[in-house]
């Protein structure tokens, strides 16, 4: 070695596409590199340095020359390639390669890493959800909502077995309130039908239609206007758009967990959506009280009672017994804290309008 | 004299050599953090080339006989492969979501292209994978890999895992039968015998943690009771055990699941690499202890949780690190006469980049 001051490094030599090698060494000689055979110093293989490929560092794995008549010199020896990479005037070992070294700058790397993957998670996902809601084609939720509304009318429900007048009751204060909406009160319908095993419920599918069992609207008795509340609640689902904003966030997420956990290792990933999973239930219940406070601001803007919804509520607890104890397992906030927050925010937008109004 | 008479790669003899693992936690460590930031940055463009880094890595530390094996695959080359089944998987959605008398057209295009897709995959897979400056290639079809992944699959899931055993020896013969190295072939045939034993002991795990479940249950019972009977009835407070218990259930069964597949897949790896041959006389084999790799696997999950993802590096040299190092190879002869026959195949190099990354499948 000391007797050939231009050797740049010792390896093997393979003949084009064959498994066969032989020792040998790399040597810079009259500008061009050349593979000499360690034993008898034959030359194997020589090219400029400009027509050689030579493989990027990574870590410390070996190093493959490729010569141009397919011939190639494998060694371990990194530093000396890179030297000799450095004294062509090339870059070397490379940027990537100089940021992955185990040296202290890694942590402020380790740092914004961290910081970065937050933001995207805090501020990049729920962007992309606003651009994907705003480029979603009016079709699209009214084939999701065509489609749901089939399958229960197939599984659930059948016809509403509610008197004329008492459907024409609930109609007129829903128009009310449905003109106050946003979206005007075109873009709803209003389904009767009676429930089955579903039960009281009332639901909104993305396109505006709005569905509310007969099982509801008895358990509401004469109280009209605790309908209406309910509806009202439904309404600021669609305006919201939930369901759709629900779908692109579980799709958001999932993309950033396949992309910045992409080699994370299997066991951790699926961990991670279950995770993601209990996320969008507390996205669920957050969903569940902006609806609850878009009630109160149409019920008062349409000159009903702005808690009327905190009286289903009451309803709840009473009939079916429900005091409450959300969970982290759970898609709607418990119902007692519910009452609490709908009355609080009646009080404030009662005394906004007393000031601000007439 | 001529040039080839030196060709001697090294004067070892044959018998059994065991693959090695010098990949280091540190080094790694460095490589996979780049990876995630640069990912990040680019918005998950990066993501192609940082597979490209990570297998080059792990590929380059993977030793036999002193040298080490190479990854070629390129990351525009992944990138493209990658939005061309994307697109197509968008494209196929939109028209089935905007023509309702085509909802049905994904699932037909995705059975029938899946199993293009793995056979595609494994093929890129092998020819950008190199030993000793010489390719491995794949020869199977779509056909076989029809057999073997989704009837296979399909018997297992519809067996409620009793076929599982003969799902894996066929996955196994399609992908050993058609794994080429150079001009030389590959082949195993596992047997049944063998396979069912390992998945017998897995069901046996399976049990003890339904069990473990099952006696979770039991233990709530009169609260459980309680809740169906009449829901709401039971206040805040009595609910929490109930939800306590129910997400511990959930944790013992997802770690049943995870356990389960570890200890099956060590056992069928063993059985598979051990019935596989080279070139008809060279015998491949493996011998992971099953529990030993449990063990890892499921530390590594929790290793890697508890640090927020920054022992994954270590985790990832982990496992591969006690997998390579129980995998070896017994050569039949002269180790370097047998490597100074195999040459390269014409097929195998250039072509793969007329090749879709497709779905992904290691070796």
């Amino acid at each position: 070695m000391v007797s050939d001051p231009a050797i740049v490094a010792a390896g093997e030599w393979h003949p084009p596409g064959s498994s066969r090698s032989q020792e040998a060494r790399l040597v810079a000689r009259d500008g061009k590199l050349v593979v000499l055979a360690t034993q008898g110093g034959v030359p194997l293989a020589e090219a400029a340095p400009a027509r050689l490929a030579i493989s990027a560092r990574v870590g410390s794995i070996p190093r493959r020359i490729t010569f141009p008549d397919g011939s190639v010199f494998e060694t371990r020896d990194n530093a000396g390639i890179d030297a000799c990479l450095v004294a062509q005037g090339r870059r070397g070992a490379g940027v990537v390669h100089w940021l992955e070294q185990f040296r202290l700058r890694l942590a402020v790397i380790v740092l914004v890493a961290f910081v970065l993957g937050g933001a995207v998670y805090r501020w990049g996902v729920p962007a992309l959800v606003e651009v994907a809601i705003w480029v979603t084609p009016p079709a699209v939720p009214q084939l999701m909502a065509k489609t749901t509304m089939e399958t229960l009318d197939v599984t659930a429900f059948s016809p509403t077995a509610l008197a004329g007048s008492r459907r024409r009751e609930i109609e007129a204060g829903f128009a009310r309130i449905a003109a106050r909406s946003s979206r005007g009160a075109a873009a709803y319908t209003l389904n009767f039908c009676d429930g089955g095993l579903i039960g009281p419920n009332a639901f909104a599918l993305p396109d505006g239609t709005l569905v509310v069992t007969d099982q509801l609207v008895e358990m509401a008795g004469t109280d009209t206007e605790l309908i209406v509340a309910v509806l009202a609640h439904e309404i600021g689902h669609v305006e919201l758009e939930h369901s759709l904003r629900q779908l692109y966030r579980a799709a958001g997420m999932a993309g950033l967990i396949m992309l910045i956990a992409g080699d994370i290792g299997v066991g951790v990933e699926d961990i991670l959506a279950q995770g993601g999973g209990l996320l969008a239930l507390s996205h669920s219940r957050s969903a569940e009280r902006e609806a609850d406070r878009r009630s109160v601001e149409l019920m008062a803007a349409a000159g009903y009672d702005p808690a009327a919804i905190a009286r289903f509520f009451a309803l709840l607890e009473d009939r079916l017994g429900d005091r409450g104890g959300a969970t982290i397992l759970s898609t709607h906030p418990d119902t007692p804290e519910r009452r609490k927050a709908v009355l609080d925010h009646a009080r404030r937008v009662s005394e906004a309008r007393g000031t601000a109004g007439p | 004299m001529s040039r080839t008479d030196d060709l001697r790669p090294f004067g070892r003899s044959g018998g059994f050599h065991r693959v090695a693992f010098t990949g280091r936690a540190s080094e790694y460590f460095g490589i996979w953090i780049v990876n995630v930031l640069l990912t990040i940055v680019t918005l998950g463009i990066y993501s192609a080339w940082a597979k490209v880094r990570r297998n080059r890595y792990f590929y380059g530390n993977t030793v036999l006989l002193g040298r080490a094996f190479e990854y070629h695959a390129r990351g525009l080359q992944i990138l493209v492969g990658r939005v061309i089944v994307l697109g197509g998987f968008l494209v196929l959605n939109l028209l089935a979501a905007l023509l309702p008398f085509l909802v049905i057209l994904p699932l037909i295009v995705v059975l029938v292209a899946l199993p293009w897709l793995v056979a595609r995959g494994l093929r890129f897979s092998a020819r950008v994978t190199s030993y000793r400056n010489v390719r491995f290639d794949f020869v199977g079809g779509a056909g076989g890999a029809f057999k073997a992944v989704i009837l296979g699959g399909l018997l297992a899931a519809l067996s409620l895992g009793i076929l599982a055993p003969l799902a894996s020896r066929w996955m196994a013969r399609y992908v050993g039968a058609n794994l080429r190295y150079g001009n030389r072939s590959f082949d195993t045939d596992p047997k049944l015998g063998p396979l069912y034993k390992v998945w017998f002991l897995s069901v046996l795990l399976a049990l003890v943690g339904l069990g473990l479940i099952a006696a979770l249950a039991i233990a709530n019972l009169p609260l459980l009771a309680a809740l169906f009977e009449a829901p709401g009835i039971l206040s805040p407070g009595e609910r929490i055990p109930i939800v306590l218990a129910a997400i511990a259930g959930y944790a013992v069964l997802f770690a049943t699941f995870g356990v389960v597949s570890q200890f099956y897949r060590a056992g069928v790896r063993n059985i598979v690499w051990s019935a596989t041959t080279f070139d008809g006389r060279h015998r491949l084999a493996s011998d992971l202890s099953r529990r030993r790799y449990v063990w890892i696997a499921l530390s590594n999950v929790i290793v890697t949780i508890a640090t927020l993802g920054l022992m994954r590096p270590w985790a990832a040299v982990r496992l591969a690190r006690y997998t390579w190092e129980h995998t070896g190879v017994t050569f039949d002869g002269d180790v370097g006469e047998i490597f100074d026959t195999i040459r390269q195949e014409g097929s195998a190099i250039g072509a793969e980049f007329m090749d879709l990354e497709g779905i992904e499948f290691g070796f």
